[in-house]
């Protein structure tokens, strides 16, 4: 019961928090803080496999840029209001992958993972050559649509702050989700199969039904965080599905740490404002995200939030354990 | 040209590019077979192979010293991933060493474009492997030869070590039961080492004569990367034989697509694996496991 209070005060002043941030912050910083939250909507997707399901993917960018481009081709050619547009691109992100996933959640493990890459070259390539549609390396731009809502006057979205509320909005029903997916049975069973997928298909489950369902799941919310990400940059190109972006998504997740809910985000949030930060005085950042990947692969596979949560139950530990008595 | 010459001509591509295909993924496909890894940063090392040879050659001079030192520096750059990365990961799983190997990949290929840049290299041929011989009636560059003779003078090696000698025969074993080979007393993490390194030495080799074709870019190892797995795939993961009938196969597909389908080339490859996935989830000659 106090942890259930403690835990709805700590939410409501998040939401505060988050609703009163235009008001704080600069533009600039405005943007950046946008970014966050389309990376960690597109980072809970990814981990709904990867920490919950045990199935690594190097080709989630696929639903990604599946999403993007749908929302951007249909906002240019279709005149789409600002809402179908998204869940159209997150709509086409979950049909990509129940096509995909008919193939690959048959596979486990090494072949899973190869098989989601070979699908998301397939994507790129596909994204590359259809150029009357994609424009090809040169990419496709679309303005931001007003957002209409029944009863108001149409919202301009041209205005970052507007732009923003409907990110939260969009990111936070998202993520609720997300979580709350987690403690659903199909959710529940979601972990079970990475824990003993055998166990799971005697009891009864009809394991391949529920790792597509899961997997098509993980698409649509991939395709909607490349819906946003396409609506915020009003554009989209090639490396919104290349291997780098593919790469990206899952070296947030480790370093933030999949094993808790919210590692992932941490790890999204890190990376995107280390990134940003750094990149005006060295453009090696990659090369240093991929020694702090390689170091935590190594010696803290549980990611940023493992290391917290070691330090705080080592902490919590001390403490209770006293002073220690002087010799 | 009549069609039959064309034909030849595009076979003639595809076995060069199928068997520069195979020098990289025979190795890649033994170390799976072997500790069940899939090395990620093989791709790298093959591109590795063809900078160390674009250094090499700038600071010898000579060709051929490239040809003979760059993969031993490869060979080496392997041991160091082997033995101070794989091996302290291994207690984790399969899942921890894929992803070391794609940790150890991504660097490399930064630290490849922070060291050369992000232009691709020219590399200039020694008078003998440049210009063009008559041959089939049409002029076909000398170095696409070359290219075959060294990737089937290393095959014929590869074969002969694998199933012809004692150390292929442990090997062959250590990839069939590495339990079993290790408990008949072969230290297995030593000729896991040396396998490594071997693939890696044979990517390199690959690295340095594909280089000077395929053009040295920091995009090289990503190219390839695509053409490898499919190729383990295709082939079976810890087939040898596999890998050469699925490199080969990779390497006319490539080039009679582009003959027939220029802008779809690429989707046969995708198409052979999604059907050999389908129909045989194991490879061509992979064995369950």
């Amino acid at each position: 019961m106090k942890i259930a209070l403690r835990n709805a005060v700590l939410l409501m002043a998040l939401l505060l928090l988050l609703a009163l941030i235009p008001r704080l912050v600069s533009e600039f910083n405005l943007n950046l803080i946008i970014s966050m939250a389309i990376y960690s909507l597109f980072v809970l997707s990814y981990n709904i496999l990867f920490g919950n399901a045990g199935l690594l993917s190097f080709g989630h960018a696929a639903y990604f840029g599946m999403g993007a481009y749908t929302t951007i081709i249909l906002f240019k050619k279709l005149k789409f209001g600002i809402l179908a547009g998204l869940f159209a691109g997150a709509g086409t992100g979950a049909l990509l992958g129940l096509v995909f996933g008919i193939f690959v959640v048959r596979l486990g493990g090494t072949y899973f993972a190869l098989l989601t890459l070979a699908f998301n070259q397939l994507v790129y390539a596909a994204a590359e050559k259809f150029r009357f549609l994609t424009g090809g390396e040169d990419g496709v731009a679309a303005m931001r649509p007003k957002l209409a809502l029944p009863g108001l006057a149409p919202i301009d979205m041209f205005s970052s702050v507007n732009w923003y509320y409907l990110v939260m909005v969009v990111v936070l029903a998202g993520g609720a989700f997300c979580w709350y997916f987690t403690r659903t049975p199909l959710g529940r069973l979601n972990e079970c199969l990475r824990e003993n997928e055998d166990r799971a298909r005697f009891i009864g489950y009809n394991v391949y039904a529920s790792k597509l369902a899961i997997y098509v799941i993980s698409a649509f919310f991939a395709g909607l965080a490349g819906a946003l990400a396409g609506a915020f940059q009003e554009f989209v190109t090639v490396t919104f599905i290349n291997l780098d972006k593919a790469a990206e998504v899952l070296i947030m997740t480790f370093i933030g740490g999949a094993r808790y809910f919210w590692g992932p985000i941490l790890g999204a949030c890190f990376l995107t404002w280390v990134n940003d930060l750094i990149s005006s005085w060295t453009k090696h950042w990659p090369l240093i995200q991929g020694a702090l990947f390689v170091l935590l692969v190594m010696y803290a596979p549980n990611g940023l939030s493992g290391l917290v949560m070691s330090l705080r139950d080592r902490l919590l530990a001390k403490a209770a354990a006293g002073p220690r008595p002087a010799v | 040209m009549d069609w039959g010459t064309t034909l030849a001509v595009q076979g003639l591509h595809g076995m060069v590019y199928g068997m520069l295909l195979f020098l990289v993924a025979s190795g890649l496909t033994l170390i799976f077979g072997m500790m069940g890894v899939l090395n990620f940063a093989h791709g790298a090392l093959y591109m590795l192979g063809a900078y160390f040879s674009f250094s090499i050659l700038r600071w010898s001079g000579s060709f051929w010293v490239s040809l003979l030192v760059a993969p031993l520096g490869v060979a080496a750059a392997g041991m160091v991933i082997e033995r101070f990365f794989l091996r302290k990961v291994h207690a984790h799983g399969h899942a921890h060493e894929l992803l070391i190997t794609f940790g150890i990949a991504y660097i490399i290929e930064e630290l490849v474009k922070m060291i050369w840049g992000n232009k691709p290299l020219l590399v200039v041929l020694p008078p003998a492997l440049s210009g063009s011989v008559a041959f089939l009636g049409i002029q076909y560059p000398v170095y696409r030869l070359f290219i075959l003779f060294v990737s089937l003078l290393v095959f014929i090696l590869l074969f002969t070590v694998l199933f012809k000698t004692r150390i292929g025969i442990i090997v062959r074993a250590a990839v069939a039961n590495k339990q079993m080979t290790d408990a008949l007393g072969f230290n297995v993490p030593l000729i896991f080492l040396l396998l490594f390194s071997m693939g890696a030495w044979l990517a390199g080799l690959a690295g340095v004569i594909g280089g000077p074709y395929l053009i040295t870019n920091p995009g090289m190892a990503a190219t390839i990367i695509i053409d490898l797995f499919v190729v383990v795939v295709v082939g079976g993961l810890g087939s040898v034989e596999g890998a050469l009938i699925a490199s080969l196969l990779i390497g006319c597909l490539q080039s009679f697509g582009i003959l027939f389908l220029p802008q779809f080339a690429i989707v046969f490859e995708f198409l052979l694996m999604a059907l050999v996935l389908i129909f045989r989830p194991h490879g061509l000659l992979g064995e369950a496991r």
